[in-house]
């Protein structure tokens, strides 16, 4: 039965090209669109080298201050101070990893400048992210305590910095005129993950800034690390009640920070504060903006439909009056639908193999590099189904009200 | 009487053109914000930039290590200006607030005057010769003097836009303005043109300047360089020893028409994405417009057949099928457009509503044209359909 629905759909999309064109030029572009969008989602989104522990992960990356009576607000990074002297207390805190925002200073090699963002980091850094080393080794806790000036390279600044060679720990490399010692280059991190990414991983005790400064507010921000999955609601937990007794700062009456899981960490980021985590509000903007653009060409697509199922009014008069149900006209039109909105799926699918390769080729964001994999492949595939019924369904309905004798008599 | 016709043809069809109708609707309100970020954008790019970045350097430094005492702190600042100034490449040198032209960073402060409130003012505190940096153009009254660090009242500059919301058409100079609590009073003594800080697409906003005192120096972390035509790379690194030496700290030197092109292509990769987008759907659905008229002039080929043997024209069978699907456009638009004017009503956004009228007017003319263009080819086609053979089919 199917298979003959099947033929049937080819030779139906065979007859009116030029409808046809349209109907594949419509969803395969949006499927592109879609699918270039998950694909970028799902690298900001799911665990991305080096940072491949977020589901034991919690983030934390702001203080605030507020003055509720008052109005005034005051939000920064969080200072080292406060990991040490608060966080490294929680007893469900396996691992911490601190670092500090890049900072960018330039070095000048051959008349050619270049900036390197660098980091000052702890030692369990290297433990909780998974940087994969090309050479070398990170610095460990005997470096730190004897604030050795050693460095960890990314591959990019190796080549800009010391051009195509493949070795060079124990090199110096110079910033901010001072020198530090070469003891590790790691594999590039792409911009997406924002907090992680630089060009030159020092140990904070190397800093020019006092670091042990009682303050809450720093350059700061950590990554801590649960034994396991199920430890992460109790950190969380023991995170909230570890806020109640850090002293709210004078001038303020409330003081927030949170220890966020990855997504409602970037939410917060965006659209939230330190009372609300704000991933309801990205969250519907967005699906508001998705469904707003699937509108378009749904509507279009049900239009068309629409105007090629009356086309065929005298096909399905005849095959009403050799008594076929409304049932099995709807289910007909349906599988046909879903043929077209399939082969407009694989001509988007290619489309978008095409979009991300010139997006990657381009290097919009630095080191980012899409891919097209399984869970792209999924919600693409879900978008399809729910493009074919959505097309599909009013205009079989319409079809299937339409009168033998009228249909019939139109020839 | 003939558009009574139509409307009478449009009606009875009402089922077939919801759909229509409801396809011009979302695609009017698509182009309608396509045109006024458009818009908006080119507003603000047509006023002038107010000042000359070319070559203009910042350098950002750390001052965490310099001494906390604020008379040695003035004479360690006064030394480095005047190194800095005697270098052949330098042509000026001036102090700024981390807040100056295309750097990430924003200031803003509340001011008052005769109890109304002025807020988000863009607050610059900047060195003497800032204006010597940035070639900024001075309407009215005076730039700092020295004089001016032991004045009663502290001093003010003010932009434009701001000068034109606090005083009108009326003279500003010599005023006093009150800060965000109203408390101290600060006194204008000149007005400059509008620089638009945040890149080339968007305003200037209020602005405010004011003199970096050295109690400020304490804070400050940025020097910006105007450097001669001679300044290469070469001088750049031995800028850089020389300022790291000094601070002995982290430094970053920056140049300017690098952070301008930055800034511009924060707006302009979005808007880019946003346009081809919006192109692709307006081509889907000028194609499905395209051929839904034509489908339904293939099926009224009894009625235009008939419409011929009576005697209409070619011309006027098409001008009826066009003037169709331009009324049916019509109605979505009315709709479309009583969206559309809530935005400059209810002036959401803060964008001047002449950014919301122009766009209105530029999508109805778009659409319009859309539609014709859609319908002009069918619309030929039924022209030419001889009545002989559309009625014998019949």
């Amino acid at each position: 039965m199917l298979k003959n629905y099947f033929k049937i759909a080819i030779a139906v999309l065979k007859r009116r090209k030029f409808f046809t064109f349209i109907s594949l030029f419509g969803i395969s572009f949006t499927l592109t669109i879609l699918m270039v969008t998950t694909a970028f989602m799902d690298k900001v989104l799911s665990p991305d080298y080096p940072d491949l522990k977020r589901e034991r992960s919690l983030y934390v990356g702001s203080m605030e201050y507020k003055n509720t009576k008052e109005g005034w607000m005051n939000r920064s990074d969080v200072s080292f101070y406060f990991f040490k002297h608060y966080v490294s207390t929680l007893k469900t805190v396996d691992k911490m990893a601190i670092s500090s925002n890049p900072k960018a200073s330039n070095a000048y090699v051959n008349n050619k400048k270049i900036v390197i963002a660098y980091k000052y980091t702890n030692a369990d850094y290297w433990n909780v992210l998974e940087y994969r080393f090309l050479e070398g080794k990170p610095f460990s806790q005997k470096e730190i305590d004897n604030a050795d000036k050693v460095a960890v390279i990314s591959e990019e600044t190796r080549k800009d910095y010391f051009g195509d060679v493949t070795h060079v720990v124990g090199q110096y490399i110079s910033a901010d005129n001072i020198n530090y010692r070469v003891i590790g280059v790691v594999a590039n991190v792409s911009k997406t993950v924002n907090s992680l990414s630089g060009d030159m991983y020092l140990p904070y005790t190397v800093s020019t800034e006092n670091y042990n400064k009682p303050d809450l507010m720093g350059p700061y921000n950590a990554v801590l690390l649960a034994k396991s999955k199920a430890d992460v609601p109790k950190m969380q937990k023991e995170f909230q009640q570890m806020m109640r007794r850090v002293p709210v700062p004078k001038d303020f009456d409330k003081v927030y920070s949170n220890a966020d899981p990855f997504f409602a960490s970037m939410t917060r980021r965006i659209a939230g504060d330190g009372a609300n985590n704000g991933t309801t509000r990205v969250v519907s903007i967005m699906s508001i903006f998705v469904l707003l653009f699937l509108l378009l060409p749904t509507i279009n697509l049900v239009n068309i439909n629409v105007t090629r199922i009356m086309e065929r009014s005298s096909e399905i008069g005849v095959r009403k009056a050799f008594g076929a149900s409304s049932k099995t006209l709807v289910y007909q039109f349906i599988v046909e639908n879903m043929i077209l909105t399939f082969l407009g799926g694989l001509i988007g699918f290619v489309l978008s193999l095409l979009a991300i390769y010139l997006i990657n080729g381009a290097n919009i964001i630095s080191n980012m590099r899409l891919s097209m994999n399984f869970t792209v492949l999924f919600y693409s595939f879900i978008a399809c189904i729910f493009f074919g019924l959505i097309s599909g369904v009013y205009p079989a309905w319409r079809m299937s009200k339409l009168n033998v004798v009228k249909a019939l008599k139109a020839q | 009487m003939m558009f009574r016709h139509l409307f009478k043809l449009i009606w009875n069809k009402r089922k077939q053109n919801f759909l229509f109708l409801s396809e011009i609707l979302v695609s009017f309100i698509v182009i309608f914000a396509v045109f006024s970020f458009l818009t908006y954008y080119y507003q603000n790019y047509s006023k002038p930039l107010g000042f000359a970045y070319k070559k203009v350097w910042s350098i950002s430094y750390d001052n965490g290590l310099l001494t906390k005492d604020r008379d040695s702190l003035s004479i360690f600042y006064d030394n480095l200006y005047n190194s800095l100034k005697a270098m052949p490449q330098i042509e000026e040198v001036s102090y700024s607030g981390s807040n100056f032209p295309y750097a990430n960073s924003t200031m803003t402060t509340g001011l008052h005057l005769n109890g109304k409130r002025f807020g988000y003012v863009n607050n610059y505190v900047i060195g003497a010769d800032y204006k010597k940096v940035w070639n900024i153009t001075l309407i009215a009254g005076r730039w700092f003097l020295p004089e001016d660090a032991v004045t009663k009242n502290k001093n003010l500059i003010i932009n434009e836009t701001l000068k034109k919301q606090m005083f009108g058409e009326g003279n500003a100079i010599g005023k006093l303005i009150g800060d965000y609590e109203d408390k101290e009073k600060m006194k204008v003594i000149g007005v400059v043109q509008d620089i638009k800080a945040n890149g080339d697409f968007w305003p200037a906003g209020n602005a405010m300047f004011s003199r970096l005192d050295t109690g400020y120096l304490r804070n400050n972390h940025n020097i910006l360089v105007k450097v001669r035509d001679g300044a290469d790379a070469t001088f750049e690194s031995q800028l850089y020893k020389i300022m790291t030496n000094t601070m002995k700290n982290s430094v970053e030197i920056q140049h300017l028409s690098e952070m301008r092109d930055a800034k511009n292509e924060v707006t302009i990769i979005p808007m880019v994405i946003f346009i081809i987008i919006a192109g692709f759907l307006i081509i889907n659905v000028a194609l499905g417009l395209f051929g839904v008229l034509w489908y339904n002039i293939n099926k009224r080929k009894s009625e235009i057949g008939l419409r011929r043997a009576i005697g209409a024209s070619g011309s006027s069978v098409s001008y009826q099928l066009v003037m169709e699907a331009m009324i049916l456009a019509t109605m979505s638009l009315i709709i479309g457009c009583f969206f559309a004017i809530q935005f400059p009503l209810l002036s959401v956004f803060n964008i001047p509503a002449s950014v919301y009228i122009v766009a209105m007017l530029l999508s109805i003319l778009f659409i319009y044209l859309l539609v014709f263009a859609c319908s002009l080819y069918p619309g030929k086609q039924a022209a030419g359909i001889h009545p002989a053979i559309a009625l014998h089919e019949e």
